[in-house]
């Protein structure tokens, strides 16, 4: 009967398994890297994680998790005995070996250490490898001259690269206080002032950048300052500060040359090239963070995104402080709890009248932010053309800052309107909360930016003033400046005001979190003002270097002080990704397409700056494409100039094939979208599939079992047998399952 | 880096860091690739002798530490143990106790403190560590460690009685980890039911009422915060 064979051979591999059983003292690695046999099936695309380098590695790493427990006795053992015997594992060990021996010495290091095992094993695989590997090196053709030069240029880049990193990693800033705020407030907190020091760096660069092709060369040249110096200059930047280095006006428009024969340099040029060499730094570098933040943190909405999951593998090991922890676990188990009532809630259904309620709730939220934030650009126009008119007849010289000083207080009162609108409205879950508030603050702050570059744009630059853009450097160094003592005045009274009403009085307020949106956000508005104000005040970054280093310290201490850890879990890579976007999306092409503008319309004001006296700014550029055509050497620039980067037919064809290539990779995504849905599906079968099996499985045990215990000459034979099986039943469901994983992975491999 | 006030020597810290590409043997390799590798062994230079086996000085890269990292890990790992056997042989043979790790400042307050240890132990009473299992700790829990071996390693610590899966028992004693002591703070008897099928029809695919290692690694790839949360660092 060919059930009957069936039968035997069912019950001969669950005889053969436990022979393979593990005295005592290991069946804890045993069953474990049994069971995590089962685990490679590798379904999902291997690059969701692992790095792209090591892509293969991976793959057959998740191989070779499956190794069995005498293989890893046998690494712990002795490093000389390979081992002869044909059993599974140890085929199985035989191919990690053999996995490891094609790779190269780099690929086989970072192989090895990804390996999750002891240090000892890790140890002994490498000496296996190498072993293996010494053996079959003899036959290895020499490597010709070429790939040795190679060999020995990347190992010389990778050293350097390597102690380059070091040395940055020594003198890495504020190490030792990032430990303490994450220890105190977790990650999420810490995120804020992470992504302070990543903008702290970019201010760093563009100021070594200008001061080192821009001030320095106008300093050697430098003209006499005729102004007095009072101290409100620090406030209105006017004044005294006119006529030095800070602004553009300053600068001269000649050629410098030292002595008959030193070099020539010549200012109008390097003045536009370095503006626009730092803004590509800054672009490429914004891109290429962005998209590795997006490319880690894959924002896939459409599986699973209810986050209960997240909450209970995502415990943050990075609070080292007993209290922290402790109202870390408080705050935990509310969140769970809200998070199950919303789940049983999720079944209730919505009246249409209640439906209807929450839908004009929200059409109302956003008429009015809208309304507020168009009625506070039409304020700050209406103030910004009347203001010329105001200055003129009050000669006081503080009356400048009446500008910077409303738009400080829209920046500080608006927002918090607009968190009260949470008390009226109802979202359907808190991330879309957040995502809403922070959209309209956006929208605010980008509007105001976008209403002051309009006014500048057209009406400073073209109303005919002496040395407009001066005028507008001290506008946005004004506006910088109040920003930064609105920031400071409200860490020190506002927070500090907060902490005193919420501990002293009896009400249950108690200490507030951080509000890292709306800190994030303010960072993002500086660097903005920051980066479309850096060519008209090349001192601009150097300002916000040190305006950076103070808030740090500030707001740390405020924190410390003030502030209890946040109640809510916060998913900062996710918020990290959605910053960053709004630092490149709006602020950063914001930021180019005004400074285009300016460039490629503006005329340049007639007695001062690097481009007195000509039509357009771009005319130096031109003036000098001119002069090189000259040059026969140079032609190929000029070519370049003219046909690549003049012509309007190359950018036609570049965005054409940068759409095509973006419709194929959107194409390629929802083919792979499809793919995991099958691939899911497939994963659901298969395990009905085993349950499947194990029913059967334990039925012909059982009848089996009864068959046997009627003959009483094969009784103790089968009670032996049994007993082992029957104890074992769950392992041997777990063997069933790794015996049908294995024979899975042959047609694979 | 003799200098730093650690005594490892230049061929262990070469052993145990990831970034240890200045030992000459790596120099050798190139020729050595030529003319087979017999003399490779030869060419190290022997450590100044005691018990340990010069062997275990030919491997490098073994953990994602840096050398600085290292070497605050062998003090750190030095101040756990009595003045008489901080010597650099014995420091490096000697086990440390589990009452004397936890009572480390980063260890201290974590609600995993004893599974940690437990996992990452070698000793076959599974409660001590020595140093090398430290600096497997360290390794793991380190910022450069991939994903990849930091989920692998939280399964490990998740999984409360060994048994390679989360089934209901290890799911329930997590959640009361996570939650603490207090009585106000656990979860009741229903909420930890409602909590627990809903973690299992989140993250258990082939629905067997239990989450292997895959599911697990699958669960986590979503949850960009995972690497940067399941951080130690000295």
């Amino acid at each position: 009967m060919p059930s009957d064979d069936q039968l035997n051979e069912i019950i001969i591999e669950v005889e053969n398994v436990p022979s393979r059983v593990v005295p005592e003292k290991t069946l804890v690695n045993s069953s474990f890297s049994m069971v995590s046999s089962i685990s490679d099936i590798d379904v999902t695309d291997s690059q969701s994680f692992g790095n792209s380098n090591a892509k293969k590695s991976t793959q057959l790493l998740r191989f070779s998790s499956s190794l069995n427990e005498s293989f890893s006795q046998t690494l712990r053992r002795s490093p000389g005995s390979v081992g002869i015997d044909t059993s599974h594992e140890n085929i199985q060990g035989q191919k990690l070996i053999a996995s490891l021996i094609p790779m190269t010495s780099r690929d086989r290091i970072k192989a090895i250490r990804n390996q999750p095992r002891t240090m000892e094993e890790k140890r002994n695989l490498k000496k296996m490898v190498d072993k293996e590997k010494s053996k079959q090196s003899r036959h290895i053709l020499e490597l010709n001259c070429c790939a040795q030069c190679l060999n020995s240029f990347s190992r010389a880049y990778r050293r350097s690269k390597n102690s380059l990193s070091e040395l940055l990693n020594y003198i890495s800033l504020w190490q030792k206080t990032f430990k303490v705020i994450g220890g105190k407030f977790g990650t999420s907190v810490l995120s804020y002032f992470n992504f302070l020091r990543w903008l702290l760096k970019f201010n760093i660069f563009s100021f070594i950048v200008t001061f080192s092709f821009i001030v320095i060369p106008e300093l050697t040249v430098l003209e006499k300052n005729t102004l007095q110096f009072t101290g409100l200059e620090f406030f209105t930047g006017a004044g005294y500060f006119r006529d030095t280095v800070m602004y553009y006006g300053f600068y001269t428009n000649s050629t410098i040359r030292h002595g008959s024969s030193g070099p020539p340099y010549n200012m109008q040029l390097a003045y536009i090239f370095t503006t626009a060499a730092c803004l590509i730094i800054c672009f490429f570098s914004l891109l290429f963070s962005m998209a590795r933040y997006f490319r880690n943190n894959f924002i896939n909405p459409h599986i699973y995104s209810r986050g209960i999951t997240k909450l209970i593998f995502c415990w943050d090991f990075t609070v080292t402080h007993e209290r922290a922890v402790r109202l870390k676990q408080k705050n935990l188990s509310t969140e769970i709890r809200e998070n199950l009532s919303e789940i049983r809630q999720e079944n209730v259904k919505v009246t249409l009248n209640q439906r209807l309620i929450h839908v004009s709730a929200h059409l109302a939220a956003w008429v009015v932010s809208t309304g507020v934030a168009v009625a506070c650009c039409v304020a700050v126009y209406y103030l910004a053309e009347n203001n010329s008119e105001f200055l003129k007849n009050h000669q006081n010289p503080g009356a400048v800052l009446l500008l910077p000083f409303v738009v400080s207080c829209i920046n500080l009162a608006v927002p918090r309107l607009y968190s009260l609108f949470r008390l009226v409205e109802q979202h359907a879950t808190p991330r879309r909360e957040v995502y809403i508030l922070l959209i309209r603050n956006v929208f605010l702050k980008i509007s105001i930016i976008g209403i002051l570059c309009y006014y500048w744009l057209n009406i400073v630059a073209q109303a005919g003033e002496e040395c407009w853009e001066t005028l507008i450097g001290q506008e946005i160094y004004r506006l910088l400046l109040m920003d930064f003592v609105f920031s400071l005045a409200d860490s020190f009274l506002g927070e500090f005001l907060r902490r005193l009403i919420g501990t002293q009085f009896p009400t249950s307020l108690g200490l507030q979190e951080f509000d890292i949106a709306r800190n994030v956000l303010e960072l993002i508005y500086a660097q903005t003002l920051v980066w479309i104000g850096t060519f008209f005040c090349p001192l601009l970054p150097f300002i916000q270097m040190i305006t950076l280093f103070i808030m740090f310290y500030v707001k740390n201490i405020s924190l410390m002080m003030n502030f209890q850890p946040p109640s809510k879990a916060w998913r900062a890579s996710q918020m990290m990704t959605f910053f960053i976007f709004l630092l490149f999306f709006p602020s950063f092409t914001g930021v180019l397409c005004t400074l285009a503008i300016t460039i490629w319309r503006l005329q340049p004001s007639a007695d001062c700056g690097p481009f007195r006296g000509l039509p357009f700014f771009t005319h130096s550029v031109h003036s000098w494409i001119d002069a090189l055509s000259q040059r026969p050497s140079y032609l190929w620039v000029v070519w370049i100039c003219r046909n690549l980067i003049g012509s309007v037919h190359f950018f036609f064809i570049l965005t054409l094939l940068v759409l095509i290539i973006t419709y194929l990779y959107w194409q390629i995504t929802e083919g792979r979208k499809v793919m995991i849905r099958l691939l899911h599906e497939q994963i659901i079968n298969e395990g009905k599939d085993k349950m499947f099996l194990i029913e059967k499985l334990t039925k012909l045990q059982d009848m089996e079992k009864r068959a046997n215990t009627s003959s009483f000459t094969v009784e103790r034979r089968d009670v032996e047998q049994t007993s082992p099986l029957h104890v074992r039943e769950h392992g041997a469901a777990h063997d069933l399952r790794f015996r049908r994983s294995v024979q899975e992975e042959h047609p694979k491999v | 880096m003799g200098g730093s006030g650690s005594r490892l020597s230049k061929e262990l810290l070469a052993e145990y860091q990831v970034r240890g590409t200045r030992v000459p043997g790596e120099l050798a390799r190139g020729p050595a690739l030529r003319s087979g590798v017999p003399g490779r062994e030869a060419e190290r230079p022997r450590p100044p002798g005691g018990p340990l086996n010069p062997s275990r000085f030919a491997l490098q890269d073994l953990t994602f530490l840096t050398k600085q990292e290292i070497i605050l890990a062998h003090r750190r790992f030095c101040e756990l143990l009595p003045q008489e056997h901080r010597s650099m042989e014995e420091s490096l043979q000697i086990r440390v106790s589990l009452e004397q790790i936890l009572s480390l400042p980063e260890l201290k307050a974590n609600p995993f403190k004893e599974r940690i240890c437990k996992v990452f132990s070698t000793s076959p009473a599974r409660d001590s560590l020595s140093f090398e299992d430290f600096l497997d700790l360290l390794s793991v829990f380190s910022d450069t460690a991939t994903p990849d071996i930091k989920s692998h390693y939280a399964f490990r610590i998740f999984d409360f009685d060994d048994d390679g899966t989360l089934n209901r028992e290890d799911l329930s004693q997590l959640v009361n980890c996570l939650t603490g002591q207090g009585e106000d703070t656990r979860l009741s008897a229903s909420e930890m039911k409602q909590l627990i099928d809903n973690i299992l029809e989140e993250s258990d695919i082939d629905r067997d009422g239990t989450i292997n290692l895959s599911e697990f690694q699958h669960v986590i790839s979503r949850s960009p915060d995972f690497a940067s949360s399941f951080k130690i660092v000295l």
